[in-house]
């Protein structure tokens, strides 16, 4: 795929993606709570937004870092393009299904705390920048258990090229092969993209923590970035566990899209169902629970598979 | 990635961009991005290991480092006790000692660039380097190699156990008031 395809077909997927994960946040956020808009408000608010976004003035802090402010929600956006691009929608559709993909997505989503704790810091600010530590802390404690369950679908696959590791999955998929893989993966996907019980970052209890000071353009831009964070995140979870592109009658890519946006809806589910629990005990959870549950999938998929 | 000229105005401007974030390392004025001009550059290395064909390696060093350099920029600022990392603050310290140093080093190294004889024959490639590379680096001690990480892996997981053992005044989440004093009663 020539460079000026690739970037607007990852823009294209991407921004089709995050228009997807804003209806889904409503639809089931109003189904959660009880009161479900109409089919037309549900399918128009993300652009109302946008236009609201758009129109809103610029907040300005008193001596900002302005370069580290204005880039962050680029440099999260680029890293949820990066991500993207390491997972082959069918194997004639990728942009860059390396050797090493699996790892190329991981250091892209690695990055992200970097991203988060500019933003949060930049802006200089107390609220965001208690934000940006408590991104620290969740990545961090979320990080390893989210490595451990991707690479382990590279065992049966014994390659890291995302293409092999949907390929291997012809037979049967991860997500019955390695049980704990896919729960575990979901859990701490919604922790890179602070979405859902692990919103911490930008929660309400920090006036919008990190975002507290960001407004109108910027704001948008960074709303659109931790959602195609999201969807990258998804598409990921569909290729890794579910055999991405397999699947009997539809093309590939029709099954690649429709299992994406079946685990979106799932994670973002669960994101209006589940309470936000306080930071020590996602810190526990993480170290506590995650991360022994991760080693035993480590562990029984490498004994099944020798 | 594979040779052609595209790959070498890569190759030139991530090392130009290593180079020039290093640099900033040290002119900036503040820890955090001190911490995070030191991670670009680390990034600027791992591209340059993508452009010679080491894509594992220069992918993990990526991965390493933000997260590294994310914990390295928070406890530089809660040791120095500026908690936002924002006010301006000297990157540089014994200024005459650091120049002497560099200098020394650099032309420490430039002489053994100079006059090391550097071997200049390329070896033939023969099928993939893979395995003969594992069998050079790690030969008969592949097993002591295997032992040596399980070990590692057992260390890990006993230190996450021991510090997620209640701490002195109880779990985080119970809040950290001090326990009355025990008075001793003898009966």
């Amino acid at each position: 795929m020539n460079p000026a395809t690739a970037i607007l077909f990852t823009g294209g997927v991407l921004g089709a993606g995050v228009y997807i994960v804003s209806v889904l946040d409503r639809l089931l956020a109003g189904t959660a709570a009880g009161n479900r808009e109409g089919t037309a408000a549900l399918l128009l608010d993300p652009f109302r937004s946008v236009a609201l976004l758009m129109s809103q003035r610029r907040t300005v802090t008193e001596r900002p870092d302005r370069e580290a402010w204005a880039l962050a929600p680029a440099l999260l956006a680029g890293l949820a393009a990066v991500a993207f691009t390491a997972i082959p929608l069918t194997p004639g559709l990728a942009i860059a299904d390396v050797p090493v993909g699996i790892v190329l997505f991981g250091a892209a989503l690695v990055q992200v705390m970097v991203a988060v704790f500019l933003h949060g810091w930049s802006s200089n600010s107390i609220f965001p920048l208690i934000g940006g530590y408590r991104f620290a802390a969740l990545a961090l404690s979320v990080g390893i258990p989210f490595s451990l369950v991707l690479i382990t679908t590279a065992i049966p696959a014994e390659s890291l090229s995302v293409g092999v590791i949907i390929s291997s999955q012809a037979e049967l998929w991860n997500v019955l092969r390695q049980p704990l893989g896919l729960p575990i993966y979901l859990l701490t996907a919604l922790g890179f993209a602070f979405w859902g019980p692990f919103q911490h970052p930008d929660a309400a209890d920090l006036a919008g923590g990190s975002q507290t000071e960001t407004s109108g353009t910027a704001l948008l831009a960074w709303r659109t970035a931790r959602a195609a964070l999201l969807v990258s995140a998804a598409a990921m979870g569909s290729a890794a566990f579910l055999g991405g592109p397999l699947g009997p009658w539809l093309p590939g890519w029709a099954w690649s899209i429709l299992k994406t946006v079946a685990l979106l809806a799932v994670m973002i589910w669960f994101g209006h169902r589940t309470a936000r629990p306080r930071m020590e005990n996602v810190v526990k959870f993480g170290w506590l629970v995650l991360l022994p549950l991760a080693l035993v999938d480590v562990f029984v998929s490498g004994a099944l598979t020798l | 990635m594979s040779g052609g000229w595209p790959t070498d105005v890569l190759f030139w401007a991530f090392s130009a961009m290593a180079v020039i974030s290093a640099i900033l390392v040290f002119v900036t004025d503040s820890m955090v991005r001190a911490a995070y001009w030191l991670m670009a550059s680390f990034v600027a290395v791992g591209a340059i290991l993508v452009t010679l064909n080491a894509q594992f390696l220069g992918l993990i060093l990526i991965l390493m480092m933000a997260g590294e350099m994310t914990i390295m920029a928070i406890f530089m600022v809660m040791f120095m006790m500026n908690p936002a990392g924002l006010n301006p603050m000297l990157m540089v310290h014994q200024h005459r000692t650091a120049i002497l140093s560099g200098v020394g080093s650099f032309l420490a190294l430039a002489t053994v660039g100079l006059f090391a004889e550097f071997p200049d024959r390329p070896a033939a490639i023969v099928g993939p380097a893979i395995v003969p590379l594992g069998q050079e680096l790690l030969g008969t001690s592949m097993l002591v190699f295997e032992s040596a990480g399980v070990a590692l892996l057992a260390v890990m997981i006993g230190a996450i156990a021991l510090v997620s053992h209640r701490g002195r005044y109880g779990d985080a989440e119970q809040g950290s008031e001090e326990p009355p004093l025990e008075v001793e009663t003898s009966q």
